[in-house]
């Protein structure tokens, strides 16, 4: 029990120290536990191999280069995916949000179609594009498009009619008004439109990678299901877990935080 | 949650109204639907007309297999999901108490819970074989995390100050588990059972294309192989709507109703 507090102690002083650290330590008992179970051996090795099985494994993967080809493909259509779904997105989301009418009529419809789930469109899809890459690209499209959408015309419909008023009556132009007050006010949602909307392509990709499978991460966990090879299915999630934590939280995290000290001042009260 | 949260609205038939207002878009995009796929001749292999996808529809209703598609999906979300809260909510409040500790386990809940849900198919399909076992265990994946994190998240955003009063004021554990930690923590509880359900919902229709011969995601996958498209979308549809109506008319104003009652917590 000293002993433990005495680790606790260290850990506190050096992430104190070292902030990034307190990512990293965490998962160091959480690899110490599955090793120990795996070399425990209560469930078969096929079911649960150990940490230096899939090093092993990830190393060979690497090694053969199929690794690399495959996350360049997933991180390929994620890329296009997300911009093409932004760049519908954002437009469609500025109009529907300036405009009432608009808003009443396409509201319902954004709802339904954004229930109905990426995942739900891939049998139909198969049937238009077949096996490849439209469906896939289509699938991210749709999963990005939505959220986007969703929270930017949220986000236009929570800037105080006020500052706009305040702005008009200074004489700013409508064009103004937009650029200056109505999209940077939205801009904190815009950017937790995005965020979500590519946690959601990811998930998506994957599915998408399983389901038609010609490359790609998800496809390389399938595949190794297939083969029964545990380790490969291992690394797959691995890779997915850090590339996605990586995004997340040094990427999109940061600019939602950054967006939100610099613009989100309008919508606070 | 409780009777007092109805509003009662002074215009009579105003719920009414507004759920027809909702309705009309979609009725007129149904009726455009059919104009389009009329006026250019759409080959029904590619998209199927209206009443070709109603009468699929009312056929899939009356051999019952529609009923079965949909009883099994909505059964393994709410073994999972039910399972999930029972386990994360505890989890998440233990995990909260202690700030070091909370720090600590972050990281480690935040790569789970990107994981959640579709990531796991592969592996839960290899240890659970192809059935409710497999889904119903990526379900409570999508779900357990979300939760978990949400709950440490949540109880680690009360305020010290509040939990410092309830202590000089002499609450036992039990009393600040219950009056301090559970409520403050509750709105961001509900939100993390909404976007869990969320993926949990994608994840399932995943899961059910690839790993079991029973339930919506089977009956859209099953439609695709003999190109019957009437059936795959009337499927989504029901997909949509299902959804639509969980998220709307259960977890939305569930989300609402916490947050406008405990949601004072957060405030200070």
């Amino acid at each position: 029990m000293i002993a433990l507090y005495s680790i606790w102690g260290y850990y506190a002083r050096w992430t104190a120290r070292w902030p990034a650290l307190a990512a990293f330590v965490p998962f160091i008992p959480l690899i110490a536990i599955w090793a120990f179970l795996a070399w425990l051996e209560i469930f078969p090795r096929v079911f649960l191999p150990g940490p230096i099985d899939v090093v092993e494994k990830a190393w060979e993967l690497l090694y053969k280069g199929i690794l690399t080809d495959y996350l360049a493909d997933s991180l390929a259509r994620l890329a296009v995916g997300a911009a093409a779904g932004m760049a519908i997105a954002i437009p469609l989301g500025v109009f529907v949000g300036l405009n009432k009418k608009a808003h009443d009529f396409s509201w319902p419809i954004l709802l339904f179609f954004q229930a109905i789930g990426d995942i739900a469109w891939l049998p139909i899809l198969l049937v238009w594009f077949g096996f490849g890459l439209t469906t896939m690209t289509f699938v991210i499209v749709y999963t990005v498009l939505f959220p986007v959408v969703l929270n930017t015309v949220l986000g236009m419909r929570s800037v105080k009619p006020d500052l706009r008023r305040a702005a008009q009556s200074l004489g700013a132009s409508p064009a103004r008004i937009l650029f200056e007050v109505t999209l940077p006010g939205a801009l904190p949602n815009i950017i937790t439109g995005l965020r979500n909307g590519l946690g959601y392509g990811w998930r998506a990709l994957i599915a998408a990678e399983i389901i038609v499978g010609t490359s790609g991460i998800g496809f390389l966990m399938f595949d190794a299901r297939r083969a029964g090879s545990v380790e490969e299915i291992v690394v797959g999630m691995i890779v997915l877990g850090v590339l996605w934590y990586i995004v997340d939280s040094w990427l999109l995290a940061p600019i939602e935080r950054a967006t939100g000290q610099r613009w989100g001042l309008v919508t606070a009260r | 949650m409780s009777a007092d949260g109805v509003t009662f609205s002074p215009v009579p038939y105003a719920r009414t109204w507004r759920a027809l207002k909702f309705m009309a878009p979609l009725l007129l995009l149904v009726v455009l639907w059919q104009v389009v796929v009329t006026a250019f001749d759409v080959n029904p292999r590619i998209f199927p007309d209206v009443p070709t996808v109603l009468r699929a529809g009312w056929s899939t209703i009356e051999d019952g297999s529609l009923a079965a598609h949909v009883g099994a999906s909505l059964w393994r979300v709410s073994v999972g999901t039910v399972l999930a809260i029972l386990t994360a909510v505890p989890l998440g409040i233990a995990m909260g108490v202690s700030r070091g500790v909370s720090d600590f386990l972050t990281p480690l809940f935040r790569f789970f819970s990107v994981l959640a849900g579709i990531a796991w198919i592969p592996i839960a399909t290899l240890w659970f074989g192809y059935g409710f076992g497999a889904i119903t265990f990526v379900i409570f994946n999508a779900v357990f995390f979300v939760v978990a994190y949400n709950t440490l998240l949540g109880v680690s955003t009360i305020p010290m100050p509040l939990r410092h009063a309830a202590a000089a004021l002499g609450a036992s554990r039990w009393q600040t588990l219950t009056e301090i930690l559970l409520p403050g923590a509750l709105p961001n509880i509900v939100t993390g059972i909404r976007t869990g359900m969320g993926f949990a919902w994608r994840g399932l229709i995943a899961a059910e294309m690839i790993a079991t011969n029973v339930g919506l995601g089977y009956m859209l996958f099953l439609a695709r192989d003999f190109y019957r498209t009437e059936v795959i979308v009337f499927a989504m549809i029901v997909i949509g709507v299902i959804w639509l109506v969980l998220d709307r008319f259960l977890l939305a104003p569930l989300e609402r109703a916490t947050v406008e009652r405990w949601g004072l917590v957060q405030q200070s």
